[in-house]
């Protein structure tokens, strides 16, 4: 079923952090804890599935030469309006969510699924790819908050988990420590889950 | 030509759409987001100086030649705590330089120059690192602390009568709260004696 692959594609096969390496930039920030990789994960979620929406709706009337412009022009008042829109009307979900919300603009994940996908392909397998390829980089953002935040500040959600005796390897919160992570867990995902064509 | 034109003409549509869109909803939303500053910065003064009934914001030109010298530039705002129309203490706000940018504080100051509570606000601080000078933990660190000497930021070990626990890998988020912290005591300090 199309709808599903469409949805499926971006979870593993695709999955825009250990396959496409997209994003890098907001994941190397974000993953220094699993609250703040959560936060970011559900905040591209949403951004993802109504641009792949909105570009996938005008992909018809958009001349090919400007497409890009345009969708840079879509995408960023998208997300300007709705961070005026959650300040207003949501504080609670504001000082949750509220720094990640200017940094999606510059997330190359939905530049890349609006360009490679939704200009392409009808409004329902956008909204599936757009889901897809959400949900996949939150599970990648919440494995790599993970590892960095338990072992490097002996947390999980902010919750202690070692106990008073534990060194945690500061190095892992700063972004050598992301780095490393990050090459290891893409050698691993691709070792390990991604079965071989 | 006509080909630039057409591509013009539909970006031009498209921005004129967007710029409409985010006039659209700058204008729902303005006020509300006023609203929700001043709430926070309510909640904030509140928070650091709790049994207060009522806050009013210091006549700025009352004490504008103490404002004015260059050590107290990165405060931004002080109010007077008053219950049943008694003075109990000064909310200061500053906003020294930490690692990436301003970091927003709000001290609560007794009449006897101690702190009651401070609030680290808006910053760019690292996550997981600077960003945890906004924990209780950091925050409780300053309570009690007075201006009778200044707060001196220690990295590790016991932390004295006047010393704070820098945040580890945190120095520059630490130093500029303990800064603001600093600099308000000295304010609330020079106030209260005239």
């Amino acid at each position: 079923m199309k709808l599903w692959k469409d949805f499926s594609n971006g979870l593993i096969k695709e999955n825009p952090t250990f396959r496409l390496v997209l994003g890098t930039c907001p994941t190397m920030a974000v993953t220094t804890a699993v609250f703040n990789g959560l936060g970011m994960g559900i905040a591209v979620i949403a951004v993802l599935i109504c641009s792949n929406l909105i570009i996938s709706l005008i992909n018809k009337i958009v001349p090919n030469e400007v497409r890009i412009p345009i969708y840079i022009v879509v995408i960023a008042t998208f997300v300007s309006a709705v961070e005026m829109l959650i300040k207003a009307f949501s504080p609670a979900l504001d000082s949750a969510l509220g720094i990640f919300i200017p940094l999606i603009v510059v997330n190359c994940i939905i530049l890349a699924r609006a360009e490679s996908f939704a200009s392409k392909n009808p409004p329902l397998n956008s909204i599936m790819d757009g889901l897809g390829m959400g949900i996949g980089f939150t599970l990648a953002l919440i494995f790599m908050s993970g590892v960095r935040e338990l072992l490097g500040a002996g947390t999980f959600l902010n919750m202690p988990i070692f106990g008073a005796g534990f060194e945690p390897a500061l190095i892992l919160i700063l972004p050598p420590g992301g780095f490393l992570v990050y090459g290891l867990a893409i050698a691993l995902f691709n070792k390990l889950i991604v079965k071989k064509a | 030509m006509r080909d630039y034109l057409k591509l013009t003409g539909i970006l031009l549509i498209v921005c004129v759409v967007a710029a409409g869109v985010l006039g659209v909803t700058n204008a729902v939303t303005y006020e509300k987001i006023l609203e929700q500053a001043i709430r926070e910065n309510n909640e904030a003064r509140k928070a650091v100086l709790s049994d207060v009934e009522e806050f009013y914001k210091i006549n700025e030109n009352g004490i504008s030649d103490i404002l004015s010298k260059p050590d107290y530039e990165i405060i931004t705002e002080v109010y007077e705590g008053k219950s049943q129309g008694q003075t109990l203490g000064y909310t200061v706000k500053t906003s020294p330089k930490g690692y990436g940018g301003t970091v927003e504080i709000v001290i609560g100051i007794d009449m006897e120059g101690k702190v009651k509570g401070i609030k680290v606000g808006e910053n760019s601080e690292t996550p997981g690192l600077g960003k945890n000078a906004a924990t209780p933990k950091f925050q409780g660190q300053f309570v009690g602390k007075d201006w009778d000497n200044g707060i001196v930021l220690i990295k590790n070990g016991i932390p004295k009568d006047n010393e704070i626990l820098s945040i580890a890998g945190a120095t520059v988020t630490s130093t500029a709260v303990v800064e603001g912290v600093n600099t308000a005591l000295e304010l609330v300090e020079e106030i209260s004696d005239n």
